[in-house]
């Protein structure tokens, strides 16, 4: 029979499939913002079941909760509703329908074969602990140092942006 | 690595100097400090590049890297020379901007240097995010409002795309460095797992997009056409030697011996960027958006460079990124100049008479025209040369064949600047420029014109 995590892995993943068409499908942009909130829910679930707890919590505090309520924000302050939404073309939505089940084709093809294939173990099931903050850190400190740091290039670089593009003009 | 090091520093003390009000001083800091960068550069070539290798395997400084980097910093350079006269309006933000386009030189620099798929990631995004913002720069202007918001909802699509592809190639390859990808699509190289190719197909569509090949190019023309004219001039030179530096990367370094795999796909790229890019350009009104389509169609020639990928495609693509860039750099030059001078007018006949009244000027943009169309003593015939010598060498003669015919389309609407510079006019201006401005537009068609003749100084730089 199945396990407990194994009802866990069914479960998270229904939830996530269901709410993230949920978001395409809504018709209330506000709607859709919550149903993302449910999602990244699910994926942080996941998180949990793969050993990656910081990443759980992570996942949980930066963008269920900051980034999503940024969204709303936004979101409200825009004041979306039926009657602004553009209406597209019927050629523009058919296109967009066709190449959209393209990929899903080709994904599903992938994601198939991938059971098959010659794969390696994956590590992260050989140590359980990897996913503690202490063995990431050490990761991010030490292999990944580089990236680490350049990453505040790229920081900074958004911050200047935001700064510039927000400043009044004063001339 | 050093050079990157010393980039960052530099664009974060350019931002220093417009908090001190340093305005006097900020260019002359600017172009030093990037002098400095190139001489650092260069050192590595001649180092062997095992260190930073072996320590974290993020990025390797092997010839490759160095050269192209070194042709980055150097159009950078020259960019710097020509946006003092054109910010002459712009007081407040000018550090800001200064200090933006050397973040995206960082990113350039790593895109042509990464041996980590986070570091391929990470320089996307660093040249990205500064683009999205430079692009909108012009606030009050609609149309670079809209530059900047097409290209930034368009990019980071694109962008996705290349994270769920490199995220499908980890789940085959268990590894984000370049070797070790490599050694598993060498082991692998019959009967590669299914979820692999749809990996490299992803992390192809997010990096076509940035090269704006054929059915990736949409946003080009438009964002091109609305952001300020030095950021179009940035975008169509240091971004795209930066974009193919890392396509060739990844395709040549990784996903080499998988090349029956993307071959097919890159060559209907190839071919269909070449053929919209060359047929829209024919029918645009004004001259940016032509140079904006020619800048698709470009890429298209250089995507037969990476098609081609044998021992010189390396030094083929350079010799070519770095031509057109030059007359890119020179095109746009002129083109800032007569639109600042029409009141923002770009179309043709904004160029009426240009040869009369400002003969320096109109001789510049023939020679970067006359190249860019691949006219024989002229750099931009080498580099189409190289390519198609390239392609030949591989057997590839239809595409070339398609290539030649598409340079013949593009001749028309480059001599179609030519003639309307030449054509008598009544009453056209004399245009005010800086020296520096025409400095640099001077050492970029003179480099035309030596690359043209001696092509071997730089076309062998790799070796």
């Amino acid at each position: 029979m199945y396990n407990i995590s194994e009802v866990a892995f069914y479960g998270l993943s229904t939830l996530a499939i269901f709410s993230a068409l949920m978001v395409v499908f809504s018709r209330n942009p506000v709607h859709s913002v919550l149903y993302l909130v449910v999602c990244f829910f699910a994926i942080s679930g996941h998180f949990l079941l793969l050993n990656a707890q910081f990443l759980f919590v992570v996942n949980i505090i930066v963008y269920a909760g900051a980034i999503m309520v940024l969204f709303l924000f936004t979101i409200m302050m825009l004041n979306l509703n039926r009657e602004s939404e553009p209406h597209k073309n019927i050629i523009l939505k058919l296109a967009a329908v066709v190449s959209g089940c393209l990929l899903l084709l080709v994904l599903v093809a992938a994601l198939k074969g991938a059971e098959t294939t010659t794969a390696m173990p994956i590590d992260a099931i050989k140590d359980p602990n990897i996913g503690l903050v202490k063995n990431l850190g050490k990761e991010l400190f030490t292999r990944f140092v580089l990236p680490f740091e350049i990453s505040s290039i790229l920081f900074i670089a958004a911050m200047v942006g935001t700064v510039m593009l927000g400043k009044k003009k004063l001339t | 690595m050093n050079a990157i090091i010393a980039l960052s520093l530099l664009g974060i003390f350019t931002l220093f100097t417009g908090i001190f009000n340093w305005r006097k001083a900020m260019l002359p800091i600017v172009v030093i400090g990037l002098a400095g960068v190139f001489v650092l550069n260069g050192m590595d070539y001649f180092t062997t590049p095992s260190w930073y290798a072996d320590y974290t395997h993020m990025v390797i400084f092997d010839r490759y890297a160095v050269v192209f980097s070194a042709a980055l910093i150097m159009i950078t350079a020259m960019l710097f020379f020509l946006c003092k006269q054109y910010y002459q309006k712009e007081d407040n933000n000018i550090s800001d901007i200064y200090g933006l386009i050397l973040f995206t030189l960082v990113g350039g620099m790593l895109m042509a240097s990464f041996s980590n798929f986070a570091m391929l990631f990470l320089g996307i995004e660093i040249l990205s995010i500064p683009l999205y913002i430079l692009a909108g720069t012009k606030r009050l202007e609609v149309t670079s409002n809209e530059a900047s918001i097409k290209y930034f909802l368009m990019g980071s699509f694109s962008t996705g795309f290349l994270l769920f592809g490199m995220a499908l190639v980890y789940g085959a390859a268990h590894t984000f460095t370049l070797d070790g990808i490599r050694q598993y699509t060498d082991a692998h190289a019959g009967d590669l797992p299914t979820i692999f190719v749809a990996g490299i197909m992803l992390m192809l569509v997010g990096m076509l997009f940035k090269v704006s090949g054929a059915p990736f190019h949409f946003w080009a023309p438009d964002v091109y056409s609305g952001a300020p004219t030095l950021i179009t001039t940035f975008m169509a030179t240091v971004v795209k030697t930066a974009a193919f530096a890392a396509l060739y990367r990844l395709l040549f370094y990784t996903f080499g011996s998988a090349k029956p795999i993307w071959f097919d796909a890159l060559w209907g790229v190839a071919a269909l960027t070449m053929i919209i890019g060359n047929f829209s350009a024919l029918y645009q009104h004004g001259v940016k958006r032509m140079l904006a389509y020619s800048s698709i169609s470009n890429a298209g020639y250089l995507l037969i460079g990476v098609i081609a990928m044998n021992t010189h495609s390396a030094n083929s693509i350079f010799y070519y990124t770095l031509v057109y860039s030059l007359a890119s750099l020179v095109s746009f030059g002129v083109l800032m100049l007569v639109t600042q001078d029409n009141g923002g007018d770009d179309s043709y006949t904004a160029f009426k008479g240009l040869a009369r009244n400002n003969p320096a000027l109109a001789g510049l943009m023939t020679l970067a025209m006359l190249s860019l169309a691949g006219i024989p003593p002229l750099a931009g015939f080498f580099g189409k040369y190289y390519i198609f010598i390239n392609a030949m060498e591989n057997g590839y003669i239809y595409i070339v064949l398609i290539a030649v015919a598409n340079s013949l389309v593009g001749i028309y609407y480059y001599f179609k600047v030519i003639v309307a510079m030449f054509a008598k006019d009544t009453a056209p201006t004399k245009i005010a420029v800086q020296p520096a401005y025409l400095f640099a537009l001077v050492v970029a068609a003179a480099l035309l014109f030596v690359l043209g003749i001696f092509p071997d100084w730089v076309s062998g730089l790799m070796n």
